[in-house]
């Protein structure tokens, strides 16, 4: 009788068999481990821009503008899925190097390269753990039951074990693929262009600026002549791009295009659209060219290339004020959307890959680290910052020369800011710089000046985002940020 | 159920004979009727006879004492002294004559004879009889079952009408109980069992209301929704943490409730201890409802029985949503200031320009009331046709149904055939076969976004979303609402499109009944189950226009990732049930009773699925799979699990009055590992009834009186597949440059070690019978502990994110009351019934290792029942800036009119560690009642059901104010907090968005208790008199009207209280009362 108890699943491999499977099997491991980053990109990193003055979401479910605003409660979703949706690709990769180096694949480089590949992937997800979170669990196998009761560990300890599987990715990792058919794949070059990440967010200043002229002299990479071009579908995986999350239609898609044009997400901030320089280089209180009747005439050409302002051609016709309804600006970059060709893009059907790590944030990665270890910016930290408002679209002028240490940190910070803007690292970047206390306490302003509203930032708790408080109910060891 | 055509194997030795024919009568549904005086059972007689009928038993015994008999119809076998009276001849006459009964209905089929003779006859349909040449001094016995035999003297009349009375005392009564029945007097553990009569002619639309008023049973019947039986059943609370839905079986194999036609039922028996169910053991754990079908009758001419009713339905419990737009505009820019916004979403130049313009432009600024646009009454019809009958040898019932319901919801409706019939055949002496057939085919049509979309999408659209342009085209808002930007026009999501379903089941069952020597009998039945269905979902693309502009732009379905697209869905299910039994019963010394019964069963549940979606469609018309061209999507399983199973039964009586009986069940599941897959399940319940006993006599009063006491333990099973295997999925996939890989991974954390949950219940009962049993009452006290409860444990996120596994933690309690009372009688030829029962349960957990499961708002810990909420208490509404100072710190935004949470550990500050376990979503007590009212041929009946102290915490549009851009129910705008109304009893109206951190965190101010007491049913009925049906040779016509959910007291105002029990929203299909008028004719 018992034979009739015998019944096994039929689309379901279990773990017995199938890590002495095929090669094949493991590959699909691996691309499981990818997979993860879906989650994670589309509904976390992108977004926490509009929990700065860059932006504003009216309608956030996931909890952004409660963080902007200073209400957030530790059980907020956008706290939990970030740890959540991290720890399920870390659990992956974990799963996935426990059994690679007993794995039965014949070719030695092809075995590396996956190794590579997945340490890169969790070395990237922890890099985001330790930057919102601060201290947190360093689990390094595969999930087991036991792991559920484990404390938080040591931020510096977690970065240390970035540093050395991003060490080690890159030297498993080729610094390209030949075939067409593995392009999003890591590279060498994505493990270093991330460690200086880290090592800058970490103040470790040589170091980064180390790992970014590292990158830099890979000569793989190199910034694409068109700034708003880097980031539209045509040019998907152009020279600039170092990693990114590929999405592709009709299987792996994403809204994030419907939003910015149909709900006004995503909604830059005349907080933002000031700070552009004039065309001179100098700022709109400083240049003569600044003209209030015409304000976002002779501006920084990114300006016009990354935000949709009433008045202006968008998306093939001129956007106005009910269609821009949230601030009077949109979001260009990042979508599909262009300003002479109408496309109509419905819920759920974008495919624009997220671009994780690109050369621009490298040359300003090197110029801020390398000028923070000088005492004086030399003409290293000159060529890269020039080299970004050289780029052939946007022909700023370059610096003035001779400036302090001090003053080429605020032209980098600006910088840093303008370019990269949307891309989700001001959040970052303005928490390890101390300013985000001063630049997200007080209003912030539509296109018109008026106040939307009057945001919050409290320097002793929004530093670092609650441990879930879901999280908490699971494991009582898990201690909680000040403040929370 | 035996006729008199069964063989019967007997072996006696010094027996009276009396013991012998209450020996058939008890394996038999014949029953004797005999003058003391006539005929001598008190003979002591040796009897040995193998598979031979009744007849030719009562032949051996009666033959030579000058005895006949005679079979009369319902079984009833008349016992006459061959002699014709020799006795001087005596004037003759005709007689005839009317019986009724109390309530003065006719009735036909008594048995008239007279006394001291073989010479009767039966009443005709009308209740009349005519006796030709009876002594003039004769008396004439009248006898019915049921009823007391009564005796009148002709005394020279030549018509004599008589009364019957009703003789409850003694009415064997039987009931199903798992593989077999047992008459409800000797019936040791609780069972609960509903007639044929008293679900007759109840114009129910799905089986399961016929559940409701079921003692111990709490039957929430949720949504109207035509083809879905909202229906949540559960036996005695919830006792564990997985399903709770008990075991269905219809005439022995598993079927679900709703699909069955209600008209199909004859009886329904409910298990609800341990020493009921557990001959089910392996699925019993929350309790096993027996439906028996309909089924011919032994010698009876076919009878033609149809029913109908027609009727409509409409929506109740719906909220007071404020419609008018400008009110709204004004009220949702009020609470966005309330809130703290500096900037608002409607500005004042158009509210003016709306006031302006709704008085000359309809279509621009319309003045729509969402609620009646997309409900309406709905048209409900059914009809019922059966043929039923049999000869000696073969029974059959034929049924048919079809039911057509439209539902009160746009584009909901339903078309449903139902098919049930029952053939038994005697082939010879030893073998009896059968078999029934079981069958729905229906049609389910459904809003196109679906119920959940559409009810939402109503609620949220506000007076000022237009439905068609002037020209009747779809029209589309102006006004851009944020939190509401996309307007999901509801006639469309409903219309448009399409959303079908059609499914058919069938339940294909056989038995063979082999008596075998030395008084055994095997039993075996193999049943198939087979369901499938087929679903389309086609969404079209529909532009709408912009009411100003005119621009054009598309409906969004609120369908994810696709266009204007199809999905397909082929779905079956195969479930093959074979059980096997064989009993063996005996009696010792005339009063030791044993019947011994042993089986096996084994079940396989086979299902599988395929899915494809397909786009590219060249328009909006042709709707099929390859009609499209683009983006193929498919998808498909399949899966199976098994049951085995071992059992026994033991039964003992002691001269009826000592009863004992006991079950032992070993089951397998594979849904357990090898080594964790079996499980004894044990029970034991006894009996007394004292009413038999010597001493009671002096108690005249009191007609029945048991005790029962019962204790056993069950089995479940009902997790997932393969929960106890680690596995990995495949389809976790990822595209480099631009095509798709194919990936894996491990998405569950899975304990190979679980085994069977098991549940034991302890129960005392008390039936009693007062007055002829016109007081009934009987109390049931009862412990069920589930222990080793299988749940999905949620595992901390950083053990990968994993769903977490199935284990078996913990105990769980509940313990309850269950108090049942009826009380009837008559006045003159005025009759009533009341009927009320209560029921009291409560949920504890007992043991879950010191840990505690906190999921989102609910908790299950140790000394709670299960999933309590866990949520912040609210202590009032803040007067003044001073007090939000001197209190705990809440938020930086909370302000005077806000909530003011408690600081349940005094730190100062409000948080996460100040939640406290508040109330839960599992009713104190249930009860319901029933008032039946009877004159002359008018018959009034009732049902009211009740549910106290329930709570739910109902979140998004409708139960928030303006959640993401929706409107507001009156109440807010009139009892909601101001400074002038510093008493009201909600706090300051605030937009959902702006105050989730503040006024809406979780906590018990947003508890609805969700009581009510509902008159579920009330039916007036009119049976037209037998002597008017007799001349169109009817035997039966009633005609009715009905009612049902006509009156709902409860506190809970916004929708209607009896909603699906856990869920958290008010987008599930509205509760409907239903008006129905119609006839039920027999022929």
């Amino acid at each position: 009788c018992n034979d009739l108890l015998d019944i096994d699943p039929t689309s379901q491999y279990s773990t017995d068999t199938f890590w002495s499977g095929s090669d094949e099997q493991y590959a699909a491991a691996l691309v499981g481990v990818y997979n993860s980053l879906m989650s994670n990109y589309l509904y976390f990193n992108g977004e926490l821009e509009q929990a700065t003055p860059n932006e504003i979401s009216y309608n956030s479910a996931n909890g952004t503008r409660e963080i902007a605003l200073g209400t957030a409660l530790s059980t907020s979703s956008m706290f939990s899925s970030c740890w959540a949706n991290s720890y399920k690709g870390i659990g992956r990769a974990n799963t996935f190097l426990d059994y690679i180096d007993d794995a039965d694949i014949t070719d030695e480089d092809t075995k590396n390269q996956m190794k590579g590949e997945a340490l890169f992937i969790r070395a990237l997800l922890y890099s985001y753990l330790v930057d919102y979170f601060g201290d947190v669990p360093l689990i390094l196998e595969a999930p087991a039951s036991e792991q559920e009761t484990w404390p938080r560990t040591a931020k510096d300890e977690v970065v240390e074990q970035i540093l050395s599987d991003l060490d080690d990715a890159a030297s498993l990792l080729p610094t390209s693929y030949s075939s067409s058919s593995d392009i999003g794949r890591a590279t060498q070059g994505a493990a270093l262009a991330l460690k200086a990440r880290v090592l800058l967010y970490n103040e470790r200043w040589a170091e980064a600026a180390t790992a970014a002229k590292t990158v830099i002299d890979l000569g793989v990479y190199d910034l694409f002549p068109d700034y708003r071009g880097f980031y539209l579908p045509d040019n998907e995986n152009n020279e600039e791009v170092i990693f990114d999350v590929q999405y592709q239609s009709p299987d792996f898609l994403h809204r994030r295009d419907y939003e910015c044009y149909n709900l006004n997400r995503w909604a830059p901030l005349k907080n933002l659209v000031d700070l552009y320089e004039m065309t001179d280089g100098k700022s709109i209180d400083e240049s003569e060219l600044y003209d209030p009747e015409n304000p976002y005439e002779n501006r920084d050409p990114r300006l016009h290339q990354t935000i949709a302002i009433v008045g202006y051609p968008y998306n093939g016709k001129t956007a106005t004020s009910s269609l821009l309804y949230e601030s009077g600006y949109g979001l260009k970059k990042l979508t599909v959307y262009t300003d002479d060709e109408t496309q109509t893009i419905s819920d759920n059907n974008s495919d624009l890959n997220y671009i994780v790590l690109r050369y621009g944030e490298v040359l300003l990665t090197y110029a801020e680290a390398l000028n923070e270890s000088l005492s004086a910016p030399n003409s290293e930290v000159y060529w890269a910052i020039n080299t970004i408002r050289g780029r052939e679209t946007v022909e700023m002028p370059e610096l003035e020369a001779g400036l302090t240490k001090e003053e080429m940190r605020e032209a980098i910070h600006l910088e840093r800011r303008i370019e990269l803007v949307g891309e989700g690292q001001f959040y970052s970047d303005f928490r390890r710089w101390g300013t985000a206390e001063e630049l997200n306490n007080g209003p912030v302003y539509n296109y018109l000046g008026e106040v939307i509203e009057t945001r919050s930032f409290n320097p002793d708790r929004d530093y670092l985002f609650a441990v879930p408080s879901s999280e908490i109910d699971e494991n009582e060891n898990l201690t909680q940020n000040p403040g929370w | 159920v035996y006729s008199q055509s069964t063989k019967l194997s007997l072996d006696f030795q010094g027996t009276k004979i009396s013991d012998i024919l209450m020996e058939i009568e008890n394996t038999t549904d014949c029953r004797f009727f005999y003058q003391r005086e006539q005929v001598d059972v008190d003979r002591i007689v040796d009897l040995k006879v193998t598979e031979e009928s009744v007849g030719e038993i009562l032949d051996k015994l009666f033959q030579e004492q000058g005895i006949s008999y005679k079979i009369m119809d319902d079984n009833l076998i008349l016992l006459t002294t061959n002699k014709e009276q020799a006795g001087t001849q005596q004037t003759t006459g005709n007689i005839k004559g009317l019986v009724t009964d109390k309530t003065n209905q006719p009735l036909p089929g008594v048995t008239v004879v007279i006394k001291g003779t073989s010479n009767g006859t039966l009443t005709d349909p009308n209740g009349e009889y005519h006796l030709k040449n009876v002594p003039s001094d004769a008396v004439l016995v009248f006898s019915f079952i049921g009823m007391k035999t009564s005796e009148k003297e002709i005394a020279g009349q030549a018509v004599l009408d008589v009364t019957l009375e009703e003789e409850t005392v003694g009415i064997e009564e039987v009931v199903a109980v798992g593989y077999g029945v047992q008459k409800k007097v000797n019936l040791t553990g609780a069972v609960a069992s509903l007639s044929g009569e008293e679900l007759k002619s109840r114009p129910i639309t799905q089986a399961s209301q016929s559940l409701q008023g079921v003692s111990g049973l709490y039957v929430n019947q949720a949504g109207a929704q035509p083809g879905f039986d909202g229906t949540t059943i559960r036996i005695r609370g919830i006792g564990t943490l997985n399903s709770n839905d008990p075991l269905v079986l219809v005439d022995g194999v598993e079927y679900p409730l709703d699909a069955l036609n209600p008209s199909d039922i004859e009886s329904i028996s409910v298990l609800k201890d341990a020493a009921s169910a557990s001959i089910y053991g392996n699925r019993a754990a929350n309790g096993v409802i027996l439906v028996t079908t309909k089924k011919g009758k032994s010698n009876e001419k076919t009878s033609i029985e149809y029913g109908n009713y027609f009727g409509f339905q409409r929506t109740i419990g719906m909220p007071d949503l404020i419609t008018d737009p400008v009110e709204f505009m004004e009220l949702r820019n009020q609470a966005q200031i309330n809130a703290g916004k500096t900037s608002v979403d409607y500005s004042d130049d158009l509210i003016e320009e709306y006031k302006a313009g709704r008085l000359t432009d309809p279509y621009t600024y319309p003045n729509n009331n969402w609620l009646d646009i997309m409900f309406d009454d709905a048209p409900i019809q059914n009809h019922d046709l059966r043929f039923s009958g049999g000869s000696e040898k073969a029974t059959y019932s034929l049924s048919m149904g079809y039911q057509d319901q439209d539902g009160v919801l746009m584009s909901s409706g339903s078309h449903r055939f139902t098919l049930n019939s029952n053939i038994s055949i005697q082939a010879n002496n030893w073998l009896k076969v059968g078999a029934n057939v079981t069958g729905i085919r229906q049609y389910i049509q459904a809003p196109t976004a679906g119920v959940y979309n559409v009810m939402q999408m109503t609620f949220k659209a506000q007076g000022f979303h237009p439905t068609y342009l002037e020209d009747g085209r779809y029209a589309n808002t102006f006004i851009k609402t944020p939190g509401h930007n996309v307007y999901r026009h509801p006639i469309v999501l409903a219309k448009e499109g399409h959303r079908d379903r059609e499914q058919q089941r069938a339940l294909v069952s056989m038995f063979a009944e082999i008596k075998l020597p030395a008084n055994l009998t095997y039993y075996a039945k193999l049943g198939v189950n087979s369901y499938n269905y087929f679903y389309s979902e086609f969404v079209p693309e529909i532009e709408y226009y912009q009411v100003k502009t005119l621009e054009a732009s598309t409906v969004d379905f609120y369908t994810s990732n696709r266009n204007r697209h199809l999905t397909t869905e082929d779905d079956r299910e195969l479930n093959t049930t074979l059980f096997h039994t064989l009993t063996w019963d005996q009696t010792f010394n005339d009063k030791h009773k044993l019947k011994l019964l042993v089986g096996s069963s084994y079940e396989k549940f086979t299902s599988g699925y395929h899915i494809a979606t397909i786009e590219g469609f060249l328009g909006n018309d042709l709707t099929e799979l390859d009609a499209g061209s683009t983006n193929k999507d498919v998808s498909g399983d399949s899966s199976a699990n098994a049951l085995v199973g071992f059992f026994g039964r033991l039964n003992y009586d002691f001269d009826q009055k000592f009863l004992f009986e006991a079950n032992l069940r070993y089951d397998g599941s594979s849904r357990f590992a090898d080594g964790n897959r079996w499980g004894w399940f044990p029970s034991f319940s006894t009996g007394y009834r004292l009413e038999q006993e010597n001493f009671m006599a002096d108690l005249p009063w009191v007609s029945l009186m048991k005790v029962r006491a019962s204790y056993g333990s069950l089995g479940n099973q009902e997790i997932g597949n393969f929960r106890y295997i680690n596995l990995i999925d495949t389809g976790i996939e990822y595209s480099f440059g631009g095509s798709t890989n194919a990936g894996a991974a491990v998405t569950a954390y899975n304990d190979p070690s679980i085994t069977w949950e098991t549940t034991t219940i302890s129960n005392l009962g008390l039936d009693a019978g007062l007055f002829q049993n016109k007081v009934n009452f009987s109390v049931e006290w009862y412990k069920k502990r589930t222990k080793n409860i299988l749940r999905s444990v949620t595992l901390a996120s950083q053990v990968g994110d994993l769903t977490g596994p199935v284990q078996n933690i913990g105990a769980v309690d509940n313990t309850g009351l269950e108090i049942t009372v009826g009380h009837r009688n008559h006045i003159g030829k005025f009759s009533y019934e009341v009927q009320g029962s209560i029921n009291f349960n409560k949920n504890k957990v007992v043991d879950l290792n010191d840990d505690e499961i906190i999921s989102g708002k609910y908790i299950t810990k140790e000394g709670y029942a299960i999933d309590s909420y866990y949520i912040l208490e609210a202590d009032g509404i803040f007067q003044s800036q001073d007090e939000i100072d001197n209190s705990a710190y809440q938020n930086s935004t909370t302000k005077p009119g806000y909530l003011k949470y408690v600081d349940q550990n005094n730190d100062g500050t409000i948080d996460d560690d100040d939640r406290i376990i508040a109330g839960d979503a599992q009713p104190d007590f249930t009860y319901s009642f029933n008032i039946n009212l009877q004159y002359r041929n008018f018959a009034l009946t009732t049902f009211f059901q009740g549910v106290q102290g329930i709570d739910t915490y109902p979140q998004g549009i409708v139960a928030t104010p303006f959640w993401y851009g929706t409107s507001v129910t009156r109440e807010w705008v009139n009892n909601s907090w101001t400074e002038d109304r510093p008493n009201a009893k909600l706090p300051i109206m605030t937009t959902y968005e702006l105050s989730s951190s503040d006024n809406f965190r979780n906590s018990n101010f947003w508890l609805k208790d969700a009581s009510y007491l509902r008159l579920k049913n009330i039916q007036l009925s009119y049976s037209i008199p037998k002597s008017i049906l007799s001349r169109v040779n009817a035997k039966d016509l009633t005609i009715f009207v009905n009612g049902q959910n006509l009156l709902t007291f409860s506190k809970m105002k916004d929708f209607d209280p009896e909603k699906p029990i856990t869920s958290d929203h008010y987008y599930s299909y509205p509760s409907v009362k239903t008006f129905t008028a119609g006839f039920n004719l027999k022929f």
